[in-house]
């Protein structure tokens, strides 16, 4: 395999599943309300274009909002808890606990409690995303080897010093990791909520076309979804690269 | 032995809980010396370095680094220590780990003089790699960088724990030989804990032989007169002389344990 072409091989293993979906359609001869073929998706994404793109954007919104404020509270929740074993031990089983609730049986209570609005979707987004961020990033910032911590206290490194300076640095691809799941999973968390109930957003058009039968319609929708998940995997593949230069061995 | 007092430990002991490493230990290291503890594993050897670095707190007796107590000593940043594992940050490079501790623990406070890290580096014989990352350097090339960042701020003691433990015996001998120069060029008080007789041997003014169960001090050996200047060839009689009576008092204090 030439390196120079390595992404053309999931191009090929994309496309053959496209030709697969096609002869199923055709071979079968599946209704069209059923299951479209590829084709007729394409044109449903582009005939509907402006009310994909209207739709996008609230759950686009929903989805990075979530991301920043589920993956800030998961990440300062993580440095709490490495600095302080009683807090850690009050509140972390609380924490497993509140994250054993599926999301789907949460919304509805935040939908209760923060309306209809941007705000209640942006919850449900931010707690998806908060759980695998907290313990992924409480796992890098203690992933500090006996002698490091000893170097630190031979040099008098003050604990601001030490986390700044060791712990910090050292985290960063674990919170990595977990900042690829919560790019997806945030995504989950806007559409599920917009389930519940929205006004707009890729969920409640995902919703709508089942319910009409449009189904090129929910096709293209579920395109755009995947297409915003990638989107935020991409930033964060990108951010790692610039933030993540160093390797170990 | 004479001049000023570096060390001074008095009836040391230290326990962890029911388990005591070793019970009413003296040491004395004058200003200067070369001191190489040697021991079994089990004798204490590393923790007694912990004490002396404020690393780990004692459980009794006293501990005087010129005439301060351990802590206040660590707290104004005349100590280093050189682990077992070069313990370097791989997302800085060997320069940027040279440059550490001039970063941190309130060194501006101290207002004293350090040493030029690039210099340092020089020292040690790595100039050039000064970009290096952690990962690109060889396991002695980055215990190399980690003894340039234990002198980079002139520290009035360099404690040492097995520093050469993990590497082949060649890159060993190498590197015990630019440690002597560094010790002669620098001036610095040096103790240095190993298992290794030939090590021992070779950089140790003064041998301290310590033996375990419980930890204590079997014998300390005074090397001035066998190794004027304290440098030997390795492959003179003499040298074998001192390995052979190193290992004589090794094994009596290993006594049934061997």
């Amino acid at each position: 395999m030439r390196p120079s072409l390595s992404w053309a091989w999931p191009v090929i293993g994309l496309l053959s599943l496209v030709v697969l979906w096609q002869a199923v359609i055709v071979g079968f001869q599946v209704r069209p309300f059923i299951a479209p073929d590829p084709l007729t998706v394409v044109h449903a994404l582009w005939d509907n274009r402006q009310l994909l793109w209207h739709n996008i954007q609230p759950t686009a919104m929903e989805a990075i909002a979530g991301f920043f404020v589920g993956n800030g509270i998961g990440f300062l929740l993580a440095t709490i808890f490495v600095h302080s074993r009683r807090l850690r031990a009050i509140y972390f089983p609380v924490v497993v606990l509140f994250n054993t609730i599926p999301i789907i049986a949460l919304s509805p209570v935040l939908i209760l409690v923060f309306g209809l609005s941007m705000s209640s979707k942006i919850a449900i987004a931010a707690i998806i995303c908060m759980f695998p961020t907290l313990v992924n990033t409480l796992r890098g910032l203690e992933a500090v080897s006996h002698s490091e911590m000893e170097l630190m206290k031979i040099m008098s490194a003050s604990p601001a010093e030490v986390f700044f300076r060791l712990r910090l640095p050292r985290s960063l691809p674990f919170v990595f990791t977990a900042l690829k799941i919560a790019a997806t999973s945030s995504v989950i968390g806007a559409i599920v909520s917009e389930w519940v109930g929205a006004e707009s957003g890729i969920g409640m058009l995902i919703i709508q076309s089942t319910f009409d039968y449009r189904t090129p319609l929910l096709y293209a929708s579920i395109m755009m979804s995947s297409a915003l998940a990638l989107a935020m995997f991409g930033a964060v593949v990108l951010a790692e690269k610039y933030f993540v230069k160093w390797r170990t061995a | 032995m004479s001049g000023e007092l570096a060390i001074e430990v008095s009836d040391l002991t230290m326990s962890f809980g029911q388990l005591t490493a070793y019970q009413s230990l003296d040491l004395r290291v004058s200003k200067g010396r070369f001191v190489v503890l040697i021991g079994p594993s089990g004798c204490g050897k590393s923790t007694l370095l912990r004490n002396i670095a404020d690393l780990l707190q004692s459980t009794g007796g006293t501990i005087r680094v010129f005439g301060d107590r351990p802590q206040e000593v660590r707290r104004q940043r005349r100590i280093s220590f050189v682990f077992q594992e070069a313990t370097l940050l791989p997302w800085r490079t060997a320069l940027e780990n040279v440059e550490m501790p001039l970063q941190v623990g309130g060194w501006a406070a101290q207002k004293r003089s350090h040493r030029d890290p690039r210099d340092l580096l020089e020292l040690v014989g790595l100039k050039g790699r000064e970009d290096a990352q952690p990962w690109q350097l060889s396991g002695g090339q980055r215990q190399r960088v980690a003894i340039a960042r234990a002198l980079v701020t002139k520290p009035d003691i360099l404690l040492m724990d097995e520093p050469f433990g993990a590497l082949d015996e060649i890159t060993r001998d190498g590197l015990n030989d630019e440690l002597l120069r560094i010790w002669r060029e620098t001036g610095t008080t040096i103790v240095f804990v190993t298992h290794g007789l030939s090590e021992a041997a070779f950089l140790g003014q003064t041998v301290v032989v310590m033996g375990a169960h419980p930890g204590r001090i079997v014998e300390t050996i005074e090397l001035d007169e066998h190794k004027p200047g304290n440098g030997i060839d390795r492959s003179s009689p003499a040298f074998f002389d001192i390995t052979s009576r190193l290992r004589g008092v090794m094994e009596t204090a290993h006594g049934g344990h061997a």
